[in-house]
């Protein structure tokens, strides 16, 4: 497993533990100017003073009940997605299996879309149905992936991934015309933001996330034997199928959070694994290790992105990760040899 | 269709040469076509038409008239086929002259052009491509003229009306796409995934721009956003026209060397044709057309790929069914339009999204299935 010279970025010289450091301290920066800065009026110097002791409810609200949740969210959501992505481009063995692209996300939005039309209420119900498409989604595209000569071709999958999750992109919006009240629900959730979020929205994914990392934890080391080959990973003593359902489980837990909390955004499980496998190496534990700090960092830097750029209104997410996504997709497209995973 | 025309005016075949080949008419078509012959001076003229591609075509278009008066007998108010026949010439009461003439006709003849142009489009850009995935819709095109367009709207620089905007959008759209996949190649799935990337960027651009306006100008412009054809700016559609009638006399003028197109460089080259120019004028005609109807209607590029699907299947493989996928892509968009309208009344299916749900498994099943050749 040869690690073509454009991934790694000339970046590896440095020790794993140094470049770790300074991912953390980037991301403790990060957290912060997001509680600084925000589309509306309470700018940093108003933070800053709030945080030294001077009374300013407008800015206490703001800070801790709008911008400390978002955060927070942002922070989750970005380790979920990245740690997602890394796990899919592992068991599916391709650089450009992303859970937004192949059509994961799309699944769950389509499933809570679904489950809204047929009575249930946004509040309770979002979080396990959307789990339960992004399964769906996901064991679609990896028996796609065993299809004859598309799992051999790397970009052929992410196509039907593509055709997969624009399909389902265009049926939840037809769900979404058909309902007035599922629309009104959640139409700002289905393009993809953080805005809006609170803590009870985040507590309530915790435990599956929790459930995810643990697991996560447990199939990296059979995980990193799967990378030699199948037969391979049996002659240690894994099972193959049993990690891939495993991963597949993982995936469908986490993507399925990120997406019932902030809804669909796509290229973040792209661009983490992308970045980390720079930082990293082919190692496919460390690099889940590194989309830890990757992850929020992107999220958070897109959302900090995404609250200024049209201030005093805010973008969508998924348009911020759209754009600096989709150049690192035609780039992994474009180098002349795909990195086999 | 795909005409052979075999002209001597001169002396090559000459009465003499025909009556030794025995009477009026001494040479016999070739199997599956038919020939037609006259005399015009001194020489003998002949064209033949593949049977096929005449059936074809004849049935696509009447499909695409029964289809029409569908499409104008039925909505929030049914007016019965006959008295859409006399409301076209005016022979019927006011309220159904008025409902056929004012309010369905000038949507059929956008759906119409509009579905024609995205097909031809689509045909003329999988024969350059040598690509059946390479649909200005699927490789970023129909994005970046509709996101010139809606920055055109939302009024963002200077503000050129919206087709002139589109044009240039597409124009931008297909230059990063062939130039990013220059080195690759126009084959095989990477140029489509780098199209992808390209559409994505150009689909976030126009969200960014929407973002940034007032409600109300962002909902004037929604309809770009998904492709309906609510809007149908009337200039626009006029310009479609024209472009649309000049893309197809072209198109057909270079269907000859379009079918030398589909082989490689080097046989195409020694059979006469002038490869890299060709491509050239294949590649502004189809960038025009798809720019003219995105600013009709906005995004609905399944057509593109919908439309040649269905012109393929039908015809021999003998050349490339342009006419044939300009009347299949017409067809469709009028039954996509009609089944938006009509299927959960009182709510209208944008006619982009009726497409894509139809087209997203019908592209589905072209990559799963073992490939094949791509034209």
């Amino acid at each position: 497993m040869t690690v073509p010279r454009f991934a790694t970025l000339g970046v590896r010289r440095a020790s794993p533990r140094t470049l770790m450091m300074l991912l953390l301290t980037a991301l403790v920066a990060v957290s912060l100017v997001s509680l600084l800065i925000g589309a509306g009026s309470v700018g940093p110097g108003r933070v800053l003073a709030l945080l030294s002791g001077t009374q300013d409810s407008e800015a206490h609200f703001i800070v801790w009940e709008l911008r400390a949740p978002r955060t927070l969210i942002g922070i989750l959501v970005g380790m979920a997605l990245g740690v997602a992505g890394a796990l899919l481009q592992a068991v599916a063995r391709n650089p450009l299996a992303e859970p937004g692209l192949l059509g994961v996300s799309a699944g769950a939005a389509f499933a809570v879309a679904l489950a809204l039309v047929l009575g249930a209420s946004a509040a309770t119900l979002r979080i396990s149905v959307a789990q339960l498409g992004a399964l769906v989604g996901c064991v679609c595209v990896l028996s796609v992936a065993r299809f004859r000569g598309v799992g051999n071709d790397p970009i052929r999958l992410v196509l039907a991934g593509a055709a997969f999750s624009g399909l389902l992109a265009s049926l939840t919006s037809l769900i979404l015309l058909y309902d007035q009240r599922a629309a009104d629900e959640i139409r700002f959730w289905v393009i993809g933001s953080f805005a809006g979020r609170r803590l009870d929205d985040l507590l309530a994914v915790l435990p599956s996330m929790l459930v995810a990392s643990v697991v996560v934890i447990l199939i990296a080391r059979p995980l990193a034997a799967l990378a030699l080959g199948e037969r391979v990973a049996s002659g240690l003593g894994h099972h193959p199928n049993l990690i891939r359902w495993l991963v597949v489980a993982c995936v469908a837990l986490l993507v399925g959070a990120a997406t019932a909390i902030a809804g669909p955004i796509a290229f973040v499980g792209l661009v983490v694994p992308f970045v980390a496998r720079a930082f990293a190496g082919p190692d496919i534990r460390r690099t889940l290790w590194f989309c830890l700090p990757i992850g929020p960092l992107i999220v958070l830097a897109a959302d900090i992105i995404s609250r200024v750029v049209v201030a005093p209104s805010e973008l969508p997410l998924g348009v911020l990760t759209a754009l600096c996504g989709a150049p690192v997709l035609i780039a992994v497209v474009r180098a002349r040899r795909l990195p086999m995973l | 269709m795909k005409t052979t025309s075999i002209k001597s005016t001169s002396m090559p075949f000459t009465h003499a040469t025909r009556a030794a080949l025995g009477g009026n008419d001494p040479v016999s078509p070739p199997q599956g076509y038919w020939r037609f012959a006259w005399r015009h001076q001194q020489g003998a003229n002949s064209v033949l038409f593949e049977q096929r591609a005449v059936v074809v075509n004849l049935g696509l278009f009447g499909a695409l008239l029964v289809a029409s008066v569908i499409y104008l007998s039925l909505g929030s108010v049914k007016v019965a086929p006959t008295t859409v026949l006399k409301a076209l010439v005016g022979n019927a009461d006011m309220m159904a002259t008025f409902v056929v003439q004012e309010l369905r006709l000038p949507r059929l003849a956008a759906a119409c052009f509009t579905g024609a142009a995205f097909a031809l489009a689509g045909i003329l850009m999988q024969t350059l491509a040598r690509n059946r995935l390479a649909t200005p819709g699927i490789i970023g095109i129909d994005n970046g003229a509709t996101a010139f367009a809606v920055a055109s709207i939302v009024g963002i620089g200077v503000s050129i009306a919206p087709p002139a905007m589109a044009l240039a959008g597409a124009t931008t759209a297909a230059v990063l796409t062939f130039g990013l996949a220059a080195g690759s190649g126009t084959q095989g799935y990477r140029f489509i995934v780098a199209g992808i990337g390209v559409g994505a960027v150009f689909g976030a651009v126009t969200q960014l721009l929407l973002a940034r306006v007032a409600i109300d100008t962002a909902n004037a412009a929604y309809p770009w956003t998904v492709g309906s054809l609510n809007a149908r700016p009337s200039g626009a559609l006029q310009l479609l026209m024209l472009g649309l009638a000049l893309g197809l006399t072209t198109a057909l003028a270079l269907a000859r060397s379009l079918t030398l197109l589909r082989f490689k460089d080097a046989t195409a080259s020694g059979l006469g044709v002038n490869v890299k120019r060709r491509r050239l004028e294949v590649l502004l005609l189809s960038v025009a057309l798809t720019g003219l109807a995105v600013a009709v209607v906005g995004p609905v590029g399944m057509v593109g790929l919908i439309g040649p699907e269905i012109a393929r299947s039908l015809s021999s493989s003998r050349g490339v069914p342009l006419l044939a996928a300009t009347l299949a892509g017409a067809l469709v968009m009028v039954l996509a339009d009609l089944a938006g309208r009509t299927l959960l009344t009182p709510i209208e299916i944008p006619v982009g999204i009726v497409t894509a749900v139809v087209g997203g498994p019908w592209l589905l099943w072209i990559l799963m299935r073992p490939q094949r050749s791509y034209t």
